[in-house]
């Protein structure tokens, strides 16, 4: 029996590295070429069923859902015989542990495939280790969340931000007008969304501001394009919507809309998703009657705008906190931990934010509107509180009931921090305090604050 | 663009490094003849990478792909010329293509990840930064190469770690992230997860892939007013933390959030948060408590660790509390260990790698080793951006 012809070719391709390359180690080199050579042959065979393979859905914008995802480097679902999908996972559960990284892993459907040194791709015989200590059997495969995708997970990311503080830009939030009713809906509309449901009033003002309307005249327009990449966040404010998802290979998406999943109508949204980084639409929305309006916001717009009032907000409470005494040796990184906890509480006018005689347990700075300090037995205000004042921080220090009540004179919004989460996060306030001589702070602490009982 | 060496001098022997790449520094560094059988007696050649060394492309002799990303692929190499023994070094060449970094607008990420990984060169658990260098259409970083691959492919393998497993590798990543928040002054890792995590010869962990790692500053002493969050959203979804999501400006709590899911992955063979569509994840992560499967059995201490990095709340969660890694270190979770053998690794991992010399590739999954359908690095915009590069 004569050696096949392919054989034949490699031997001679292997004999010319050699002849050029000259290695000593021989053994090394042949394993080395080889190596390389199945790795090209397998990713040209695949290349030529590329579509077949599944894959996560992180792609930038690109017209083919086969090309590699936007990860980092070891983070690609992209690896042709390990990117089994769940199914295949899911039921090599049964088969016995061979070998725990190996080339197949994961995935039956390449059987033929063993790894480029016979048997396994830890070839047991061909190594000299035994198997190590720890590759015992592993432990029962039970109870996997249903669907759980065992690939590797991409990184996603969004486009860098900085503040307009750092650049040189002069970006303002984009405005388009919208009638009172047309933002009541818009509100509604939203106000459900988690990424929505924690912002602040202005944040959320900006937000809806910033939203563009987009009429849709016609029926059968397609909005969004399962694949494509996405960029704008939607809400419906006035016709239907259908959802289609097609689960065919990826070259056929755009042909075929596939399965219809659901219809959005007036006060629903979609495409969330884009909000937060560029990803593959996952389903085509397609407009279904004539006379639609949608209004949509980027992402770009939508992070630059919360990007911009966290900043400001947070160099507003950094600054406050610097003109705290008692916390006037806190470093910058010490004060962006206060400020990431402190939280934000309004009051109407004439409320009683604390009250004397009460143990104290927070400290507050005024964020907007005006605040008074009472004495029992004196109606006359002895203190006057604006905007980056402050009040109750002795009760980071101690236990001492408030020395006055303080009331708000307007609608005033504060940022609060407890005693505890301060010390959670920086440890007793005492040792703050011992970092600079803190000699005769103390009274000063006592002028600024009216609400510090006497030592 | 001649190459520059990291910071730290790659070919100081001894800081706690694994002796197969204290041997691979040793060669390169005094060009002896190393006692492995693979080499043979060494001449008089130049060191390949030094200082004054310009690197380039055709350095190194392309062996096979480690792994791949939208722009960027490790390739294990070996040195191109030089002597029979410097031929039998490798290492492993990331390589990112600048059309693709500029197109998914990741300047500034690929900018950090070469700085930072000089910065933090060194470390025993933290992969090594030899040098860097560029030419028309790629960036180059020249790492040493991890033989062990991923622990992802060997969580998946096993299904999931016991605690004495998952507590050997949360151990090592403490060291890392205060290595990083604490002594880096604020480095946020941000993509920490098992397909980032190699396993070195002797099972060590080395952490791989600085793309998203960003400085943040946090001297203690230092009283400036810099802003220390940072507003770009990255990460893998499964780990990203509430505030990342919420777009609230966040720090290195970050990293503390995504260690809290590896050791629930670890011991448990799948995140906390998981669903087919990922707004569905990012919900889970914002609004619901973590919760155990009955099985498998997790200790009390185990939960109670998971259960405080993955709080919402950081002003009450581990790691960014007073007390920083000091505190995560003296969790119940590690009572027992000794914190000085885990960086002087004087203790084997739990898994060997099966390295049977020392380019040994078969513990890294195959990559098709061709790009396809690329835009080509044009005039323009090397005009325009080859300027962000300049560090390569």
């Amino acid at each position: 029996m004569s050696l096949p012809e392919a054989y034949q070719k490699e031997i001679e391709a292997l004999n010319q590295q050699l002849l050029s390359f000259n290695p000593t180690d021989i053994l090394q080199f042949c394993a080395d070429h080889f190596l390389q050579r199945l790795a090209s042959e397998r990713a040209a065979f695949l290349a030529s069923n590329s579509s077949a393979s599944p894959r996560k859905t992180s792609d930038p914008p690109s017209p083919s859902m086969s090309n590699p995802t936007f990860t980092s480097p070891f983070g690609s679902g992209s690896n042709p015989f390990g990117s089994g999908n769940m199914q295949n996972v899911i039921e090599e559960e049964d088969d016995v542990v061979g070998s725990p990284t190996g080339p197949s892993f994961g995935n039956k459907a390449t059987p033929a495939f063993k790894g480029p040194f016979g048997a396994g791709p830890f070839g047991g015989d061909s190594s000299s280790d035994g198997p190590p200590s720890a590759f015992r059997s592993p432990p029962n495969a039970d109870s996997y969340p249903a669907q759980y995708n065992f690939n590797r997970r991409t990184s996603v990311s969004a486009e860098s931000l900085k503040p307009v503080a750092d650049t040189d830009d002069n970006w303002t939030p984009p405005v388009h007008q919208k009638t009172p009713e047309q933002l009541a809906r818009l509100k509604k509309a939203i106000e459900g969304n988690f990424l929505f449901s924690h912002l602040d009033e202005e944040q959320n003002n900006l937000i809806l501001g910033a939203l563009q309307e987009k009429p849709i005249p016609a029926k059968d327009i397609k909005v969004i394009t399962q694949g494509d990449t996405g960029d704008y966040f939607y809400v419906v404010e006035k016709g239907k919507f259908d959802v289609y998802v097609h689960n065919g290979p990826a070259n056929e998406l755009g042909r075929e809309l596939g399965n219809k999943v659901t219809t959005i109508e007036a006060g629903g949204s979609f495409g969330e998703l884009a909000l937060m980084y560029n990803s593959p639409r996952a389903a085509t929305v397609v407009s279904a009657e004539p006379g639609c309006t949608l209004w949509a916001v980027d992402r770009t717009t939508f992070r630059r705008i919360l990007m911009e009032s966290t900043f400001a907000r947070r160099r507003m409470y950094e600054g406050f906190l610097g003109e705290v005494p008692l916390l006037s040796s806190l470093t910058a990184w010490e004060r962006s931990k206060i400020a990431d906890a402190l939280e934000t509480l309004k009051f109407p006018a004439g409320t009683i934010i604390i009250t004397e005689g009460e143990p104290g347990d927070s400290f507050y700075l005024l964020e907007e509107g005006e605040a008074h300090a009472f004495k029992s037995g004196n109606s006359n205000p002895v203190m006057e509180y604006k905007k980056g004042d402050f009040f109750g921080e002795l009760a980071l220090l101690n236990d001492a009931p408030r020395a006055a009540s303080v009331i708000a004179k307007t609608d005033v919004k504060v940022a609060t921090l407890d005693k505890l989460a301060f010390q959670r996060l920086l440890g007793p306030v005492e040792g703050i305090m011992r970092r600079t001589r803190y000699d005769g702070v103390a009274s000063g602490v006592e002028d600024v604050d009216p609400l510090s009982a006497p030592a | 663009m001649a190459a520059t060496l990291a910071s730290a001098n790659p070919f100081q022997p001894g800081g706690g490094l694994h002796p197969c790449q204290l041997r691979a520094q040793q060669q390169a560094q005094q060009q002896r003849a190393s006692q492995s059988h693979l080499s043979s007696s060494d001449t008089n050649s130049q060191p390949l990478i030094s200082s004054n060394r310009k690197l380039t492309l055709a350095d190194f002799r392309r062996v096979r792909t480690l792994g791949t990303g939208t722009f960027a692929r490790v390739v294990l190499v070996r040195p191109a010329t030089g002597t029979e023994s410097d031929r039998q070094k490798v290492y492993a060449l990331k390589i990112l293509r600048k059309t693709e970094v500029i197109k998914l607008r990741q300047i500034d990420h690929v900018r950090h990840e070469r700085a930072i990984l000089s910065d933090v060169s060194g470390h025993p658990f933290i992969t090594n930064l030899l040098a860097s260098f560029s030419d028309t259409d790629f960036l180059y970083l020249l790492l040493d190469y991890v033989p062990g691959g991923e622990l992802f492919s060997y969580l998946r393998k096993w299904r999931r770690f016991d605690e004495d497993m998952a507590r050997f590798y949360a151990a090592e990543i403490v060291l890392i992230l205060e290595f990083l928040h604490e002594q880096q002054g604020g480095v946020a890792y941000r993509d920490l997860k098992p397909e980032n995590l190699l396993l070195d010869e002797e099972g060590h962990i080395k952490l791989v892939d600085f793309g998203f790692a960003k400085r943040l500053g946090n001297n203690a002493n230092e009283k400036g007013n810099n802003p220390v969050e940072t507003y770009t959203l990255c990460g893998t979804p499964e780990y990203l933390a509430p505030e990342v999501i919420q777009n609230k400006g966040h720090t290195t709590a970050v990293d503390w959030w995504a260690l809290g899911i590896l050791i629930y992955e670890f011991l448990t063979g799948y995140p906390p948060f998981w669903h087919q569509n990922p707004i569905e994840i990012y919900k889970q992560i914002v609004e619901k408590p973590i919760t155990f499967p009955s099985d498998p059995f997790l200790s009390p201490e185990a939960k109670d660790i998971i259960k405080q990095f993955c709080t919402v709340d950081r002003s009450r969660r581990l790691g960014n509390i007073s007390g920083g890694a000091a505190k995560v270190k003296a969790h119940p979770f590690f009572r027992g260990v000794d914190w000085d053998a885990v960086y002087h690794r004087r203790d084997k991992g739990p898994i060997v790698p099966p390295v049977r010399f020392p380019g040994d590739a078969q513990c890294f999954d195959i990559y098709p080793e061709e790009d396809v359908g690329r835009d080509p690095y044009t005039e323009e915009m090397r005009d325009r951006y080859d300027e962000y590069f300049k560090d390569f």
